[in-house]
């Protein structure tokens, strides 16, 4: 008669088993506290298209009057107004930082290092109403005296303090991701002849792709979702811009400057809470993106 | 440059890592075309004078150099050399199999793109040349767009040989090019060590590793070149004791 098989199962001892149970609930308790934000944003948007404002308004309109007499919600304008700041943040952002994580982790000496990686570090801990602050008296009256524009007050000027935030931590996170490129790989360069620039070129930055991706799209997600910034320097203007010099209301400035003078349960209050589950979903879709940048420059 | 001379010759090589002196007045010369092992054992600086020959300890901070090396009668630290074209007439073979994270015939390619090579036909035949030279033709040829990371250890290794060989280099240099591969692959590398007819110089822990494959054995012990000659004699008749101690197993 053969044996039976057994099912070979490591045993816990209470302690184990305790201390498995704890970190369970932790896990559980994230989960759920994610979920029932979640479900606290759809039920609270859902007020908003039972009193009278069909999708297609909400989606499509650019009208966004919440005060008026027959209020309009249509989010277009402010989705438009982030999404365009978060692009021109982006745009100038981006190759500041990766620029900065060569620099840092290819070319600096380690002295060099030793001293700008912790200042650069330290520039994303300034908070955002000191960089808000700078937008308001210092780059906006700028802009407007030397380019002669009608305010200094839009998305040019969010764009560049919103990439003032992002720069360091598209550097700091570039950096951790070219120094993780293995030694090896770039001796082999080398060692076939490859100067410096071919090698950080051909093998580093190649090599370190998934990780400088996921960067620059936290970065992106990071101006996205700033509002002190936008609230203070990107006008507040709820229109579709035509320029850079435009005003814009991107969304969490419209939720911050709103939020605290309508009367809970109004239509307005929950057309608030439509604009933050559009936030929500354009931040989740920013953070799949990078997942997926992520591994599919991993599996190249 | 007389075609019958040593194809690497050292003359009173000194070299200092800081205040160490890594090694002491080397003096080596190197036939063509024939396996010169280098043994001794941890410390004793015979991977340090294997990466002098394509001037890969420049990147060791407060490195410094006295005497001449000279590479097929060229100057390899003289004031009008540099770095990279001695490295393109020397390739390299590291310790652990280290392709690039790209496709086996990208990894061949890198070396001859670097000097030029762009045209995809002449690529072609130099993967395929390549390969073949390192024996690894058969093995790969019809998935040469596959990442070359999902080789095993012994492939991986031999298309990092391949590589090398991509730039038709005067010499290779191997370091410990079998410690991380398992006794098949190894054999498989030290076969084609032995049957390549190219001049190469590998270090190696392993003493019946350098009795096999090399024609010269030199045995560096502190920093010093103890005794260098035929294999056959290092192994059988050493002239020195501390030779014979080492291959004996009696320290190392």
């Amino acid at each position: 008669m053969s044996p039976e098989a057994v099912l070979l199962k490591p045993k816990l001892s209470p302690t184990e088993h305790g201390a498995r149970l704890f970190f369970l609930a932790c896990a559980v308790v994230a989960l759920g506290q994610m979920f029932l934000i979640m479900l606290f944003l759809f039920k609270e948007s859902l007020g908003l298209f039972t009193s009278g404002t069909s999708l297609k308004e909400f989606f499509f309109s650019v009208n966004w009057y919440p005060t008026y007499d027959s209020p309009e919600f249509g989010s277009l304008a402010l989705v438009v107004g982030s999404l365009t700041v978060t692009f021109f943040s982006t745009v100038l952002a981006a190759p500041i930082g990766l620029s900065l994580a060569v620099f840092l982790a290819c070319l600096a000496g380690r002295t060099t290092r030793e001293w700008v990686k912790p200042a650069v570090e330290m520039m994303a801990g300034i908070p955002s109403v000191v960089l808000g602050f700078v937008g308001l008296v210092v780059v906006a009256p700028l802009m407007q005296d030397i380019l002669d524009i009608p305010t200094g007050l839009n998305v040019l000027n969010a764009s560049v303090i919103l990439a003032l935030m992002a720069v360091p931590s598209i550097a700091s996170l570039g950096e951790d991701a070219l120094s993780a490129v293995p030694g090896e790989i770039q001796d082999a360069s080398y060692a076939l002849g490859a100067t410096k620039w071919e090698t950080i070129w051909r093998i580093t930055v190649p090599a370190a792709m998934s990780g400088l991706s996921t960067a620059v799209i936290l970065g992106l997600g990071r101006a996205l979702g700033e509002t002190l910034v936008v609230l203070m320097v990107a006008g507040g203007a709820a229109q579709i811009p035509h320029s850079i010099f435009d005003s814009v209301r991107p969304l969490t400035a419209t939720l911050a400057a709103e939020m605290g003078e309508t009367a809970i349960d109004s239509p307005h209050y929950h057309a608030l809470f439509a604009l933050g589950t559009i936030l929500f979903l354009l931040t989740l879709a920013f953070n799949l993106l990078a997942y997926w940048l992520g591994r599919y420059w991993r599996r190249r | 440059m007389v075609d019958d001379g040593p194809i690497i010759s050292a003359r009173n090589v000194d070299f200092f890592y800081g205040s160490f002196h890594a090694l002491k007045g080397i003096n080596l010369d190197m036939a063509k075309n024939e396996v010169t092992a280098l043994i001794g054992p941890s410390g004793c600086g015979k991977s340090t004078f294997l990466k002098l020959l394509n001037r890969m300890n420049d990147f060791v901070p407060g490195a410094r150099l006295s005497g001449e090396i000279l590479i097929s009668g060229r100057s390899v630290y003289g004031p009008d050399s540099d770095p990279v074209s001695i490295r393109r007439l020397v390739g390299m073979v590291f310790q652990r199999p280290n392709p690039f994270p790209k496709s086996i015939y990208d990894n061949i390619c890198y070396g001859p793109r670097l000097v030029g090579v762009k045209k995809k036909c002449d690529l072609d035949i130099v993967v395929e040349k390549a390969l073949l030279a390192a024996a690894l033709w058969e093995d790969v040829k019809d998935k040469l767009g596959k990442s070359a990371l999902e080789l095993s250890g012994g492939q991986q290794q031999r298309v990092c040989i391949a590589r090398a060989l991509a730039l038709n280099p005067d010499i290779l240099l191997m370091d410990e090019p079998t410690s991380a591969l398992d006794p098949i692959a190894t054999a498989k590398v030290e076969e084609w060590i032995k049957s390549a007819g190219l001049s190469i110089v590998i270090v190696t822990h392993n003493m019946q590793q350098a009795a096999r494959v090399s024609d010269h054995t030199a045995f560096f012990y502190m920093g010093e070149l103890v005794e260098f000659g035929p294999t056959m004699e290092i192994f059988t008749r050493p002239r020195e004791v501390r030779t014979e101690n080492y291959i004996t197993g009696r320290f190392g």
